[in-house]
């Protein structure tokens, strides 16, 4: 039987969520036999494949043009698309800019920190645009299963993957694997 | 009050007309969740979590606030209702700041709590982004408007339970926000501090500062003890964390307080400043210095052994335990006939023989009379009970020559030459109070007397143990001029140690037992180092002679000693049996106290 293709990716994120994959430790060269990563942030391989994945896993919120971009490329190449740490699902920690606004968030970042000098906010056509208002990826693209936490414990992440192995749609996180911080 | 039968998920269960849908549920054991209500706080129906449907209503009906009717066919959990119960709480988690991954209370938020039980994993709704203010301005909390999810408990405790109306509504709709008088900053308004909101409010919009992110809910230790800041023995729940006191809470099963606390016992008694006594020091060649317990026990009993009774000085704190009190008296008083004897606060006189009243009764009470007492400022959680009363309609007569900090809060404030006055309002209510304190002179005294039988006397006993002090013998009364030796047991209290030493002579050898250093710790020529409040173990009695258990929850700085242990060590040192344990000693003063 072929290997189930998992690809994931982040957005605004601290990669938290990404060290909580790899927390699920050895259980994971179990899961190798099962599923096959084709790419992620923390491999040699990046982007998902043109020929599409089954499971995409998303990190982090959205918070400019890139994240957006990436996010619906991600929803087109995969089958079953996972919304994994309180920042994808809610904007969490990255949604706090929200209360203070994009531009004053700049302002205060690039100009106005006490050890800036001569301060430029930076702006390149290759960079993203900063959007008005963080949000989860809820907001730009379908999302099949949300797995909140801040990060998700690697026992959610491995029940969830576990149970899509399984054949089980949609994944309901038992009490013990459901927690926001 | 009638029988009635109602149904609840299809199960018949026996109800009262006048209970409300939640009550009843509650009786039969059935859940219903409920966000804004609070066993301490009348019902208002504020957050909507608690709907259910009530075949026959047109719309779902909020539990909390719904009265119960016979043959009623209420459903808790059908699809209809959960499905709403969901849709408010997104609207609750959406229109502020409900992040919890950097919120002091996540772990034990009632908010949170809901969300998991109904498996709240996104948004539907956009976020609303308004920032609101954070009230930092009171020393010892905080209110994060940004957290709050305007169930209004806070509000209610404010009006309600304490009486102090400092806390109120504002604005309409989305930016509606709770303020304090007439939108002051709280630390600048009329709020007394007494943190009553804290423990009420289910989210982290109102916060202790001391203890804000020093330990989630699972990780801290709750421990039920009593206050040791006055004298009305307040329920207090300690919240450690690893051996270390984190904050105060009431306790809501305490007796006397029903889980109200106020400024002194929730937050002074954490913010002490004053420099400890860690080592027993003993005064060689002018010098004090450093020893252990032995050789400072042993000077004491060796001091005290070769000094005649007469010229023997004992003088006490009401601030320490029952059982120190007890074997001080026994010691000092019933061994070696001390010829002075005499605490550090004054004591107020029993009006009547008859068992008195407790805080409860202050409710019931349709005439408050307050004697010679400041309760505002010196047992703050009676006041909240007094206030409560003449909120709910009793006549309040402040009779007061000093300024009380009640007057304002009463119908008529007399001298206390003007007492007859009150004494006739007294008589002519159904349930009169008298609440009275060391202001009360022996004339106003007399007259309140006449009341005996008739109204409710509850002693506002300054200092915190002096109930026991009393009945162990130690307010005599002392005169410290031409003492050979005089003990003092200071424990935590803050006294002018330079007025106690004013008579005291050069040549007099002075042994303090004292947590804090002072004037008195200065002087002494042998200083005991003693443990505090949440170092100890022991019993309390409280103003109206309720004894009451206080517990140890921290370890003892340095080599400080519970004040009982270190009279008991002494005793031992000098040959006299008088219990060796705990549980010994509190027999015996359990059995005196009665």
């Amino acid at each position: 039987m072929a290997k189930v293709t998992v690809a994931t990716d982040w957005l605004a994120a601290c990669a938290g969520c990404h060290m909580s994959l790899l927390d699920i430790d050895e259980r994971i060269v179990g899961l190798l036999d099962l599923v096959e990563f084709t790419s992620s942030p923390v491999t040699d391989l990046k982007h998902p494949p043109k020929e599409g994945v089954t499971v995409g896993i998303l990190t982090g919120a959205i918070s400019n043009t890139h994240n957006v971009e990436v996010a619906r490329r991600m929803r087109e190449r995969c089958k079953i698309l996972i919304a994994l740490g309180d920042c994808a699902t809610f904007g969490g920690i990255v949604a706090t800019r929200n209360l203070a606004g994009t531009d004053a968030c700049l302002k205060r970042a690039y100009l106005e920190a006490e050890s800036v000098v001569d301060g430029v906010i930076p702006g390149c056509p290759e960079l993203g645009i900063p959007l008005d208002t963080v949000t989860g990826i809820g907001d730009v693209v379908k999302v099949d299963l949300y797995i909140p936490g801040c990060p998700p414990s690697a026992d959610a992440i491995y029940f969830a993957l576990s149970e899509l192995l399984a054949g089980r749609v949609p994944v309901v996180l038992p009490a013990e694997h459901f927690k926001y911080d | 009050m009638a029988s009635i039968t109602i149904t609840i998920n299809g199960q018949k269960i026996p109800a009262q007309t006048g209970q409300t849908v939640l009550e009843a549920a509650r009786t039969a054991g059935i859940e219903i969740p409920t966000l804004c209500d609070h066993p301490a706080l009348k019902p208002i129906g504020a957050c909507r979590v608690c709907l259910v449907e009530v075949a026959g209503q047109r719309a779902l009906q909020p539990a909390c606030t719904f009265p119960v009717a016979d043959k009623m066919d209420v459903q808790t959990e059908s699809p209809k209702v959960v499905q709403a119960r969901k849709f408010v709480m997104e609207l609750i988690f959406t229109e502020r700041n409900h992040f919890c991954m950097y919120c002091e209370m996540s772990g034990g938020c009632e908010l949170q709590n809901l969300a998991y039980r109904y498996g709240i994993d996104h948004m539907t709704y956009p976020s609303y982004v308004q920032p609101f203010p954070v009230d930092a301005s009171p020393l010892h909390f905080l209110l994060d408007h940004n957290r709050c999810v305007l169930c209004r408990r806070c509000m209610r405790m404010c009006a309600d339970l304490v009486a102090n109306h400092t806390l109120d509504m504002r604005q309409r709709g989305a930016a509606t926000m709770v303020q304090a008088d007439m939108n002051l900053p709280i630390g600048q308004s009329s709020c007394i501090s007494c943190g009553n909101c804290l423990d009420v409010c289910p989210t982290g919009a109102l916060i202790d500062k001391r203890s804000a992110f020093m330990a989630r809910d699972a990780q801290s230790e709750h421990v039920k003890s009593v206050c040791s800041q006055c004298s009305l023995g307040c329920g207090v729940d300690i919240v450690t964390r690893a051996g270390n006191v984190l904050r105060l809470q009431g306790d809501p099963d305490g007796p006397v307080n029903r889980g109200l606390l106020c400024q002194k016992g929730r937050f002074d008694s954490l913010y002490v400043e004053r420099t400890r006594i860690l080592a027993p020091l003993v005064r060689v060649r002018e010098k004090q210095q450093e020893v252990d317990w032995a050789e400072a026990l042993k000077a004491v009993a060796e001091r005290l052994g070769r000094t005649a009774a007469p010229k023997l000085g004992v003088l006490a704190s009401s601030h320490a335990t029952n059982e120190a009190l007890y074997l001080l008296g026994k010691l000092f008083v019933k061994e070696l006939k001390a010829g002075q004897v005499g605490l550090l606060n004054q004591v107020v006189p029993a009006l009547s023989k008859k068992v008195q009243g407790s805080l409860g009764d202050v409710l019931a009470g349709d005439c408050i009379v307050v004697v010679g007492a400041d309760p505002v400022k010196d047992q703050p959680v009676a006041s909240f009970f007094v206030k409560k009363a003449a909120d709910a309609g009793a006549r309040l007569i402040v009779v007061e020559d000093a300024e009380s900090s009640l007057a304002a809060f009463a119908e008529t404030t007399l001298g206390l030459r003007e007492v007859r006055k009150a004494v006739d309002a007294a008589k002519a209510a159904q349930k009169p109070v008298v609440l009275y304190g060391t202001g009360m002179t022996d004339e106003a005294a007399k007259e309140l007397k006449s009341l005996d039988g008739k109204a409710l006397f509850i002693p506002l006993q300054p200092g915190v143990n002096t109930y026991a002090a009393v009945r162990f013998g130690l307010d005599r009364g002392l005169d410290s001029s031409g003492l050979e030796v005089l003990y003092i047991l200071a424990g935590e209290q803050d006294v002018d140690g330079r007025e106690i030493l004013k008579k005291v002579g050069k040549a007099a050898f002075v042994i303090v037992q004292a947590s804090y250093a002072s004037a008195l710790t200065e002087r002494a020529d042998v200083v005991l180092p003693m443990a505090t409040w949440a170092e100890r173990s022991g019993t309390l009695t409280s103003t109206t002679g309720v004894v009451q258990e206080v517990r140890k929850v921290t370890e003892s700085q340095g080599a400080s000693k519970a004040d009982w242990e270190i009279l008991s060590l002494l005793a031992e040192k000098m040959g006299k049996k008088l219990g060796a344990s705990l549980d010994e000693i509190a027999v015996n003063a359990a059995q005196q106290l009665q």
